[in-house]
């Protein structure tokens, strides 16, 4: 089987670029084969493309429950664990129990959201990568996985509807 | 003929007044961005000399002779023993609220004026935390001891008591802390990126972006994880940061003290603080304005004016809520309360209590009305450190002056700070030596936020009037 090529075609706004998308999907690319990489968020509806899957909230909502827990733990454990009676007052009385567990809660939910970035975008890496620094000027770049005998039609196609350069992607460090 | 001429030049001054609707190419704005870090003058370099000799001296030396000496060189003694160091804390929390109230509420309620300084206001909330933390741990004493209060079975297989306001104020700080540190690095990534692409190989800045940067690109399923993260984020930090500054005043108000057990102490710390945190954005933001190489295109009267009227409505908000709390005392009628109220007014630290009410109240009405007061960034800086010093009184006003009036009048002694005094100059000097070391170390405004705002304003006409529009784009 014939070795995948990456191309990547780099656009000065974002119609062409959703343009682009399109016309690539109509010659059989499929919207897997394709990342759009740019310097703000663009969203999916502007360039036509489907939902991207994120874990983030449900990650969050996993680092709240735990975070709950030790909330739990504080509150209503660790005055079991080294008894001091004091006369009059409950042992673990709710009212105080509420804060700690609000904190808890809200600090496992933001650590797992952080984590969570880290996590689904596979941060820290440092291997190379397809890239080019244009992109944080304010360009747009797709970048296409196809086969050989296709590259031909796509660099075609990404030229006639205006990419500033379409080169063979190589990975290098950033 | 003389009609599209008016309608032009109106254009033209929507377009002048408003960084959202004159925008730039993305790669001049980076350039600018970067030309901003990257130029340092000698007067930068002698002020950040003199900062970090003053926090050397009054910070670290005089904190170690604490140490050797004990607290016995402070001031504080029976009945305050809680004076300027605690008075530090509050204030300093006070200051790290507006970074949250400008970036996270208004990223909620969507105010695109925030856009070029959410950066700027997140920093003083991290910074302004670090110095409260500074501000307890010289307040210990024995700070090498501080790992106690932490959720730990130490030595003594003692937890802390989850039962004690101050253990909450340890959970409800380090909560904020983290998430505010969080939530000032994520949106922070694309910007760490842009100066990676724009700095020469071979440089120790390029491995500090790179690093840092992580090896964020900018595809779909970055930016998709990031939003996420950034509107969780600007949720669920408000109620954390609501309730950093209720927990402090119950540090007060649990006690059944006079002139502290109040059921409204928590809002009226709350708007005190988000009073203070404003007051410190203006500062900033006209100083970084003022000093640093091409921000008056990115800070611009626009933004003064807008954070101007939040602060005449949040200095009446902390009018309507200092009355509340004083009326309701003065009425009770206790015995002791009346003593400390009168003691407030009328004893020998009266001038402060006056120049608390008209640093907050009387100078804001009487200048913030005033459009022209709210844009012009000197007359603003002014206000915002008359505020500042306002709250600090207040803040003295509350800890060691109210501690001064108990039930047990042989006790009473005024409050006469010692080494404490040093010790609060060298955490201001440290917030600004924090503040100018960042701004040389990292993007200072959000260019990927500002363009993001840029590309969602055009301007429309609506019969002969060219109005704004704003598009939803996220």
């Amino acid at each position: 089987m014939a070795e995948e090529k990456s191309i990547l075609a780099v656009f000065s706004d974002i119609d062409p670029a959703a343009d682009a998308i399109e016309q690539l999907r109509l010659l059989g690319v499929h919207d897997d084969c394709m990342n759009v990489i740019s310097g703000i968020p663009v969203t999916e509806a502007m360039l036509g493309r489907p939902s991207q899957w994120t874990n983030v909230p449900r990650l969050a909502l996993g680092g709240a429950a735990a975070g709950f827990l030790v909330g739990l733990f504080l509150a209503f454990i660790t005055p079991n664990m080294y008894t001091i009676s004091v006369g009059g007052q409950p042992f673990t009385p709710v009212p105080p129990a509420v804060i700690v567990l609000f904190e808890m809660t809200m600090l496992g939910m933001l650590i797992s959201t952080f984590v969570g970035v880290f996590f689904d975008s596979l941060f820290p890496n440092y291997r190379p990568m397809h890239y080019v620094p244009e992109i944080s000027d304010g360009k747009i770049a797709i970048l296409i996985e196809c086969l050989p005998p296709d590259e031909q039609k796509v660099r075609d196609v990404l030229k006639q509807l205006g990419a500033e350069s379409v080169e063979e992607a190589e990975a290098q460090h950033l | 003929m003389a009609d599209r001429k008016h309608h032009t030049s109106h254009e033209e001054h929507l377009r002048e007044q408003r960084l959202m609707l004159d925008p730039m190419p993305r790669g001049k704005m980076n350039e600018m961005v970067m030309e901003a870090m990257h130029t340092t003058s000698w007067k930068f370099w002698l002020v950040f000399g003199l900062l970090a000799a003053i926090v050397a001296y009054a910070l670290f030396y005089k904190w170690g002779v604490m140490i050797l000496e004990g607290l016995g060189v402070a001031g504080v003694n029976r009945p305050s023993y809680w004076g300027i160091f605690l008075v530090n804390t509050v204030f300093w929390i006070g200051i790290s609220h507006a970074g949250t109230f400008i970036s996270a509420i208004l990223r909620v309620f969507k105010a695109e004026f925030r856009r070029p300084f959410t950066r700027a206001a997140e920093l003083m909330t991290t910074f302004g935390l670090v110095q409260a933390g500074f501000s307890i741990f010289m307040h210990m004493g024995r700070v090498w001891l501080s790992y106690w209060l932490m959720p730990i079975p130490n030595q003594r297989q003692l937890w802390p008591n989850f039962h004690s306001p101050l253990s909450w104020d340890l959970l409800a700080i380090t909560t904020y802390l983290l998430s505010s540190t969080m939530y000032l690095f994520l949106p922070l990534i694309p910007d760490l990126a842009m100066a990676r692409d724009r700095t020469p190989d071979g440089t120790w800045q390029k491995v500090f972006y790179r690093t840092l940067a992580l090896g964020f690109r900018g595809t779909e399923g970055e930016w998709t994880h990031l939003r996420n993260a950034l509107n969780i984020f600007a949720f669920a930090i408000i109620p954390v940061m609501f309730s950093v500054h209720t927990i402090v005043s119950w540090d007060f108000a649990m006690a059944t003290r006079p002139g502290w057990s109040s059921t409204i102490f928590g809002p009226y710390f709350v708007i005190g603080a988000l009073h203070s945190g404003m007051g410190a954005v203006v500062m900033v933001l006209a100083v970084v304005r003022g000093t640093m190489k091409n921000m008056k295109y990115f800070i611009r009267p626009e933004h003064f004016e807008a954070i101007g009227k939040l602060m005449l409505i949040i200095s009446m908000a902390w009018a309507y809520f200092f009355f509340n709390d004083y009326i309701v005392q003065w009425y009770g009628g206790d015995k002791w309360t009346k003593e400390l109220l009168h003691w407030h007014e009328a004893g020998p630290m009266g001038w402060m209590w006056f120049a608390m009410l008209i640093f907050n109240v009387a100078i804001p009405w009487a200048t913030l009305w005033n459009k022209k007061w709210r844009s012009t960034p000197w007359l603003i800086f002014i206000v915002g450190m008359l505020i500042n010093v306002g709250m600090w009184f207040e803040r003295y006003i509350i800890v060691p002056i109210s501690l001064t009036i108990n039930r047990m009048p042989f006790t009473w002694r005024l409050y006469q700070p010692g080494i404490e005094v040093w010790l609060g100059i060298g955490t201001l000097a440290f917030f600004i030596l924090l503040y100018m070391t960042a701004s040389k170390l990292i993007p200072l405004i959000p260019v990927w936020e500002v363009q993001e705002g840029q590309m969602a304003h055009s301007l429309k006409k609506y019969g002969r009037e060219t109005v704004v529009t704003v598009s939803e784009l996220e």
